[in-house]
């Protein structure tokens, strides 16, 4: 019934769409796939009226339309939950999820609640419409998007990335949720990297690469392996695990740090070790990370990093002691996205950089063009602003800024979120290789799969708390969700 | 490309505005159009005494009709003044006409003005040094010594005996104007040991500044003979803020100016609001006369100084005067 | 990848501004007697200049103050306070040093006071969290209060004789000397913003102070900096201010914070933070002077030159956030 022919569009002499024709009927799924810089999220966007395109024409019911506005297209039911959350931190929950929503003038908060409740129930959100935006943490505000574009009553669905932010738990009740829309009649286009859920939910699948459409077919004739290989042009292997072996000495071990989100957590990371670490939206992984990189205050408990005391009061201090944290969001946390890719990356290192506080820029731009070429960071020119790269990319550009410093421990909260298959094939690679070299990684992610490709060990957390520490080798998804959950799985090593 | 188009779009728009701005005037003289340009820089269109020269000013001038008048206002601010008589230079007018705003920041550029051989006359205030051709001016104090000796009588009058407290009211600290007329009257005061000056309060010759510090005044004071503005406007001002509290007989207030006109001092005293102004003169009439002498003239060597005289105008003969200006 | 010519338009857009006020300024210019162009007299350009020098080096200071995602409203009042301290130190103090060594002392202690109320000023916004606005809101009131009290009210005029008052007037009212320092002044600027360490991390904290937080910059000492720069700023304004006024005014510098930010908004910086240029702030400065200058030419009445002068502040700031946009 949402229908598009031929669409094109570039941006600043890139060209992101050539002529790509997309369609999305009553009580269908249609996955949309592709690298990032594929053209994904413009189509997505274009169909929801956010972006103009330059040629093409969309159709809805077999008329054409002109979707100037977002607004227009909300009246015509097409509603768009972007990848990219377009949610205000500082406004409560209900008070988002009624804007756009035409409402009567005056807000009433008893009335706005009632409203919003049963969609947020729909999400399986279990949180006051009250809370503010800001604080119910990024998984949860997703959901809230969500919520968002049902309780506009959409008839067509536009979800981009919708699970990136998720945990698989709250994934899976995403998808059983999408099913339910389908069965009522309501048309999904589904952007996404992750080929599970999208051979779990669709009936179509679309590839595209850049920027043109390369196929269209039901999902029961083709494959995971098929579209990877349509998307990439080469193909990817997922199943492998890492190879590399720690060593013996321990690079940081933290004892029964407690902060005000954490609560008795010690472990410890050895020298070319890789520590997952596994948890539900609110576990305090990224409380942990953030509280070790001396961002908030820790009152009882040890660190240490190398046989050094480790307590910073400033993420200064940490940078100083040898320890980097590549933060969650890469757009508010990691990256000054109007500044170029150069400056961003030095953006760590500047005062090694500096004589006399001047800035060397002859060493600043070849150190840079060194740890971007071994991050495998495809950017057209060093000195674009970040945001003109794609996700995959703007983080590469942010593990290279914390790779410069020469850290030996690294935290990486959630280094592959919003990253395509082949970057992320390039991450894991890049892991593997600083494991080799002796470094410490700690990684947190929501992508269990992920975590049993990349890691030696993975760290379960519950609540600010450690529920339990698996040996990567023999330990299953059910074993990590069950801790993940507050359970005692059956074995269990700490 | 779009982005081409709306530079193209917002240059059109700049020119437009600019457009607009050149609907000012402009002092080409080509054939019919005056042949002396007269500029006049004011310091502050917004005291009625300063109003009042304006309107005196494009009077007189108009009779001249080979003579173009532009009036600059500085609004009481001296950067202003000095950057508009900068910008006058450069126009080349055949006449330069100044009341300074304060003595010592113009005197400089005035000194530039006639540097570039323009006829500089300086208008009632005075500067630190004398850069102008000629200098027009009133003896304020000569005015001051005239109120001082008005008010004795009066005190003597009430009192029986020369005492009583008087409250000044002061106008812009840097001006010729306010310092002598405050030592003409301080001089005769200086005599008598039973006058007591209860304060001297900053109200920078405006009427709504000297309302409220006398309020303050009022406030601070049980018991008040003599009001002194220095101004009329000040001196009107006091005489609102004493009759908010209702003490507006127990004092009488003294200005000077002595304007025609609605709100000028004249009415006021015949009002019974002032129980006298001292009419100071407004010297504009000298100022054009001189003025276009020199242009005229070109060999006129003016006096360096010219002093215009005052009249001291009571409740007995304002009628009089009152008839006089009609 | 070649840039399509749109955008190295883009990158001098502000130059582009300045053009054509300058060709506007020409077109429009009076003429004088002799045909020449008035507006084109060296005399009246310098004179341009002069005056726009003043709050061309607050702007300065300005600019990178609202780089970082600031803003100062104190400068005129620290303007009228650096005036009058330079006066009272020339006039009522005698130390009995050498005309040069009091000159030297007094300018030094009024560029070294100004620093200090403008490190006030830094100190709270980047410990206590106060915003910008509110805190120079504050200080703009509390330093005109001090600077009044501290001159009981009164100015303090220099002399014309040939006293060390006298000399400061003649030396640091030449226009040379003026535009030099301005020029000086934006040289500064532009290498400290652009080649230091310091000036990446102005644009960094005004892009994404949370993310600068978040790679371990040093927040509080880059904004109490910036505002320490901008009170010494308008410190050398305030000393320039009293030599060309012929005193120290207390009750001077009323608004120059507005001409200031007016100054770098219409070249290009946008207040919300995180971009801007010297080069755009200077020729804001210069377009704000040349528009007023051919108005005054043209002898347009001082309210209608704020009218004016208005009305191109809305066009400017229209013109540099459309362009932003597209593309």
């Amino acid at each position: 019934m949402l229908e598009c022919k031929d669409l094109r569009k570039h941006y600043a002499g890139v060209y992101a769409l050539k002529g790509v024709d997309f369609c999305v009927q009553p009580g269908e799924v249609h996955a949309l796939c592709g690298e990032n810089g594929a053209g994904k999220s413009t189509l997505a966007k274009i169909l929801a009226g956010v972006v103009t395109p330059d040629e093409g024409t969309v159709f809805m019911d077999g008329q054409p339309i002109v979707l100037g506005h977002p607004t227009r297209a909300r009246r015509l039911g097409i509603g768009i939950v972007f990848q990219e959350l377009d949610l205000f931190e500082h406004l409560t929950v209900a008070e988002n999820m009624m804007l756009g929503n035409d409402g009567p003038a005056w807000v009433r908060r008893g009335a706005m609640d009632a409203f919003c409740r049963p969609y947020l129930r729909k999400v399986g959100l279990d949180i006051s419409p009250r809370a503010l935006l800001g604080d119910i943490g990024i998984a949860a505000a997703q959901l809230v998007a969500i919520a968002r574009s049902l309780s506009m009553q959409a008839k067509v669905l536009l979800l981009d990335e919708p699970t990136s932010s998720l945990t698989e738990e709250a994934a899976e009740r995403l998808l059983a949720l999408v099913l339910q829309l389908k069965q009522a009649g309501t048309g999904i286009a589904y952007v996404s990297h992750k080929m599970k859920e999208i051979f779990q939910i669709a009936d179509r699948v679309t590839v595209l690469r850049d920027g043109e459409l390369v196929s269209n077919k039901p999902a029961a004739e083709t494959s995971i392996e098929e579209t990877i290989r349509l998307m990439v042009g080469r193909a990817v292997d997922l199943s492998a695990r890492i190879e590399s072996q720690p060593r013996q000495e321990v690079a940081f071990s933290v004892r029964g740090l407690c902060s005000s989100r954490l609560k008795e957590v010690s472990f410890s990371v050895r020298r070319g070790e890789v520590l997952g670490i596994a948890g539900l939206v609110g576990s305090g992984r990224s409380s942990l990370g953030e509280t070790l990189f001396g961002l908030h205050r820790w009152d009882k408990g040890e660190a240490a990093c190398g046989n050094r005391k480790f307590h910073p009061r400033h993420p200064r201090e940490a940078i100083r002691e040898g320890f980097a944290y590549l933060p969650e969001d890469r757009r508010s946390q990691g990256l000054f996205l109007h500044t170029s890719v150069r400056h961003n990356a030095s953006s760590a290192v500047l005062n090694r950089l500096s004589r006399a506080g001047f800035v060397m820029q002859g060493e600043e731009r070849r150190i840079v063009a060194d740890e971007l070429a071994q991050t495998r960071t495809k950017a057209a020119a060093d000195t674009l602003p970040v945001s003109a790269l794609s996700g995959g990319n703007q983080q590469k550009v942010l593990l290279a800024k914390w790779l410069l410093p020469h850290p030996e421990v690294l935290f990486l909260d959630d280094p592959t979120r919003g990253v395509d298959v082949g970057a992320k094939a390039d991450f894991y690679g890049i892991i593997e290789g600083l494991a080799s070299q002796g470094k410490a990684i700690v990684m947190a992610s929501s992508e269990l799969l992920e975590l049993l490709r990349c890691t030696h060990r993975i760290m379960v957390m519950n609540n600010g708390r450690v529920a339990g520490i698996l040996d990567t080798a023999s330990a299953t998804q059910e074993q990590i969700m069950a801790l993940a959950a507050g359970h005692q799985p059956a074995a269990s090593l700490s | 490309m779009k982005s081409i188009k709306l530079i193209v779009q917002q240059l059109a728009a700049l020119l437009a505005i600019a457009g607009l701005a050149s609907c000012g005037k402009s002092p080409n003289s080509t054939g019919e159009s005056p042949q002396h340009l007269v500029i006049f820089s004011q310091c502050n269109n917004a005291e009625p005494y300063r109003a009042a020269q304006n309107a005196e000013m494009k009077e007189l001038w108009d009779a001249h009709p080979d003579v173009k008048l532009v009036i600059m206002d500085a609004q009481q601010d001296n950067s202003k003044q000095i950057s508009q008589i900068e910008t006058a230079i450069r126009q080349k007018p055949s006449l330069l006409i100044v009341a300074p705003n304060e003595r010592a920041p113009l005197t400089q550029v005035m000194g530039e003005a006639m540097a570039a051989n323009i006829p500089v006359i300086c208008l009632e205030r005075d500067i630190a040094e004398p850069n102008y051709t000629t200098w027009i001016r009133a003896d304020n104090r000569a005015i001051g010594k005239m109120v001082g000796d008005y008010v004795v009588d009066r005190l003597k009058a009430k009192y029986g005996d020369v005492k009583g407290k008087i409250v000044e009211l002061a106008g812009l600290k840097g001006v010729e104007a306010e310092t002598n007329r405050r030592e003409g009257a301080n001089d005769v005061w200086k005599q008598y040991p039973g006058i007591v000056i209860a304060t001297d309060v900053v109200a920078d010759w405006l009427q709504s500044k000297a309302k409220d510090r006398m309020t303050e005044v009022l406030s601070a004071l049980p018991q008040i003979d003599v009001v002194y503005g220095r101004n009329d406007p000040m001196a009107v001002g006091a005489y609102l803020a004493a009759k908010e509290k209702n003490r507006e007989k127990e004092m009488i207030f003294v200005g000077i100016d002595g304007l025609s006109g609605e709100s000028g001092g004249l009415e006021k005293v015949k009002d019974g609001v002032l129980a006298a102004t001292f009419i100071y003169p407004l010297c504009v009439d000298k100022a054009v006369e001189i003025g276009d002498q020199i242009l005229r003239d070109p060999k006129f060597v003016p006096e360096k100084v010219y002093t215009m005289p005052s009249k001291m105008v009571t409740a007995a003969n304002v009628d009089q005067v009152l008839q006089a200006t009609k | 990848m070649k840039l399509s010519p749109p955008q190295w338009l883009m990158r001098f857009r502000s130059v582009i501004g300045l053009v054509a006020i300058c060709i506007l300024a020409v077109v429009f210019s009076p003429r004088a007697f002799d045909g020449s162009i008035i507006f084109l007299d060296v005399s009246n350009l310098t004179d341009v200049l002069r005056q726009q020098a003043e709050i061309g080096i607050i702007a300065l200071a300005m600019t990178l103050v609202i780089i970082s995602g600031g803003i100062d409203l104190s400068v005129g009042s620290l303007l009228a306070f650096s005036a009058s301290l330079t006066a009272m130190l020339l006039v009522k103090w005698a130390p009995g040093y050498s005309p040069a060594a009091h000159m030297a002392a007094a300018v030094g202690i009024a560029f070294a006071a100004s620093a200090v109320l403008g490190a006030v000023n830094g100190g709270v916004i980047s410990r206590l969290g106060i915003q910008p606005f509110i805190m120079t809101l504050a200080t703009m009131i509390g330093i005109r209060g001090l600077t009044r009290w501290m001159t009981d009210n009164s100015n303090i005029d220099f002399g014309f004789g040939s006293d060390t008052p006298a000399r400061f007037t003649t030396i640091f009212s030449d226009k040379i000397l003026v535009i030099g320092l301005w020029v000086a002044a934006a040289v500064v600027f532009y290498v400290l913003l652009e080649y230091t360490v310091f000036g990446r991390y102005i644009r960094a904290v005004g892009e994404n102070e949370r993310a600068a937080g978040y790679t371990g910059l040093p927040i509080r000492r880059v904004k109490a900096a910036v505002y320490t720069l901008c009170g010494l700023a308008a410190g050398v304004a305030g000393v320039l201010h009293a030599a060309r006024a012929h005193q120290g005014n207390p009750n001077d510098g009323v608004a120059y914070e507005l001409d200031a930010i007016a100054a770098v908004v219409i070249g290009g910086t946008s207040l919300a933070g995180g971009k801007g240029s010297i080069l755009s702030t200077v020729v804001g400065t210069l377009i704000m002077g040349i528009l007023t200058n051919v108005l005054r030419l043209r002898l347009i009445d001082s309210n209608g030159e704020l009218m004016i002068k208005a009305v191109i502040i809305v066009v400017a700031v229209w013109m540099q956030s459309a362009r932003k946009d597209k593309a």
